[in-house]
């Protein structure tokens, strides 16, 4: 039932630090803290002098006993916010780069809903796909748009889901729009009313 | 480029600039319209002198929004294989030209937040009609424009009643450098750079760019070559089953155009890849003057760029 094989769906790929870059914007949420370090130990490595122009935006998942900051000051970058949700992280990462100099790279860690809003700021911000890393890793939920009603549901982890705007079932597809950082969700029971596939979880 | 794709035009105004750069404004010879094109685009000129065809590439400098006339501007080049010569001596006002549908090669990028362009000489000519296009769209430029000295600045009040505060010229007579090292540096995110101009330039401003972090994508450049002059060789054209012998002065692909033979092409200038064509044989070696091929595709020697490279070989078999 699910449409597979559509080109907008989006490839990530496991982070790696990008050696041409001046300045390093990071964005990380929950278990996308791993990647994060990751890049961040590949930086001291190879240009240990980036690190003081790097700065880290984390939203944790859960309270960390030595405060989510404490991995990434250990490894001394030079600017570590952490932020108590996704909204407020996005605000912040808004400013960041409307304050950032031509010679930026950004790394992207957590959810796909996650990448999916940092990737629509960055997109506003004319950043390309070489100045841009992503790796998902966490739920795979989606962020599900109607295509009728417009609304947009989030955390959608089955084949299927009412809207949360207009209530129809929406049957949720691989068409992915960067613009509106979700996948299409189009009305499933249309032509058969009530006729509707079982509810399978898809994306946990 | 086949023949419907030529349109025939006249001169209607000759003007000289500086010393070595002329003006020259074409209209359609039937009146009408020219096609429309956007600022960067170029036109290919064929000239139809005594002894043989010229056909070289020029940027069109005038507005975008103007298709009333074109306006090419022609440095008349010191080692000119006849193209410039013919065009600064022998074509005056009412003079007959031909020339081939504009096509854009160094377009503006449309999503940028801010452009940076930076011309060197007769470099300039793209970004005049940019800079019409860039009125319209209000997005943030600066424009940084070396010369050699004043006399030389063509275009200076024309220039400066655009670009205002927003253009920074500099005098090579007078020891003044563009910056380019704080220039590049303090661009917001979202900027895009475009060079055209001499060779040193534009390796200046890439590797510049690409030392402070640009990546590629933010990185335009142009430059035509124009062909080489070199060894006199003989080339085989294996699906018109016909040699073509390439005299020192004239490349391979007017060589191979003279022979009566349609090859494809675009830009004349070893930039847009389009008369790509397959090495099927050879003894001796290519001699590769593009901007296309990577230096890896070059070293393999199974292509070439008939529009401004040659070769050095006693045999070449081609796939044309």
């Amino acid at each position: 039932m699910l449409v597979t094989g559509i080109k907008s769906k989006p490839v990530y790929a496991p982070l790696e630090a990008d050696g041409g870059g001046r300045f390093h914007v990071m964005l990380g949420r929950g278990v996308g803290r791993e990647p994060l370090l990751r890049v961040i130990a590949g930086i001291a490595a190879a240009k240990p002098d980036a690190l003081a122009r790097t700065r880290v935006l984390y939203l944790p998942d859960s309270a960390q006993p030595d405060g989510a900051a404490a991995p990434f000051t250990a490894a001394r970058v030079g600017a570590v916010e952490i932020f108590p949700g996704a909204e407020r992280l996005l605000g912040r990462f808004r400013e960041v780069l409307d304050g950032a100099l031509m010679g930026t790279r950004l790394y992207v860690a957590g959810p796909e809903s996650f990448i999916g809003l940092a990737m629509k700021i960055a997109l506003e911000f004319n950043l390309n796909k070489d100045e841009i890393r992503a790796e998902e890793c966490g739920t795979r939920a989606r962020r599900v748009y109607c295509v009728h009603c417009r609304a947009t549901t989030e955390d959608v982890r089955t084949n299927i889901a009412p809207c949360v705007g207009c209530a129809r079932w929406l049957l949720v597809r691989d068409h992915y729009s960067r613009r509106l950082a979700a996948y299409m969700g189009v009305m499933v029971d249309a032509e058969a009313p009530g006729e509707r596939p079982p509810v399978v979880e898809l994306f946990p | 480029m086949t023949d419907r794709e030529i349109l025939a035009v006249k001169v209607v105004a000759v003007e000289r600039v500086t010393p070595l750069i002329k003006h020259f404004t074409l209209a359609a010879v039937d009146g009408g319209s020219l096609p429309a094109f956007s600022g960067g685009s170029h036109i290919v000129v064929v000239m139809h002198a005594a002894e043989r065809v010229h056909r070289n590439p020029y940027s069109l400098l005038s507005a975008p929004q103007n298709l009333e006339t074109y306006q090419i501007g022609v440095r008349r080049m010191e080692e000119s294989r006849g193209g410039s010569h013919y065009l600064h001596d022998t074509v005056e006002v009412g003079s007959r030209l031909e020339i081939a549908h504009p096509v854009n090669l160094f377009p503006l990028d449309k999503i940028a937040r801010k452009h940076v362009l930076i011309a060197g000489g007769i470099g300039i000519t793209p970004f005049l009609a940019q800079l019409e296009d860039l009125r319209e769209t209000g997005v943030p430029y600066e424009l940084h424009y070396s010369v050699r000295s004043p006399e030389h600045a063509a275009f200076e009040r024309r220039l400066a009643a655009m670009a205002g505060a927003r253009l920074h010229l500099y005098h090579d007579s007078a020891g003044e450098v563009i910056p380019f090292e704080p220039l590049l540096g303090r661009q917001p995110l979202g900027t895009h750079v475009y060079v055209c101009g001499p060779a040193g330039l534009i390796r200046r401003v890439t590797e510049t760019a690409r030392g402070l972090g640009w990546s590629d994508s933010h990185i335009h450049w142009e430059q035509f070559s124009a062909p080489p002059v070199g060894d006199a060789f003989d080339v085989f054209l294996a699906r018109s089953k016909i040699t073509v012998h390439v005299p020192p002065d004239q490349s391979l692909l007017e060589s191979i155009e003279a022979a009566g033979i349609d090859a494809p092409y675009l830009c004349r200038g070893g930039v847009c890849g389009f008369c790509h064509t397959r090495v099927l044989e050879l003894d001796g070696e290519l001699l590769h003057n593009d901007h296309f091929l990577s230096d890896a595709d070059k070293a393999k020697g199974r292509s070439i760029m008939p529009c401004v490279s040659r070769a050095r070989c006693s045999s070449l078999v081609l796939d044309l």
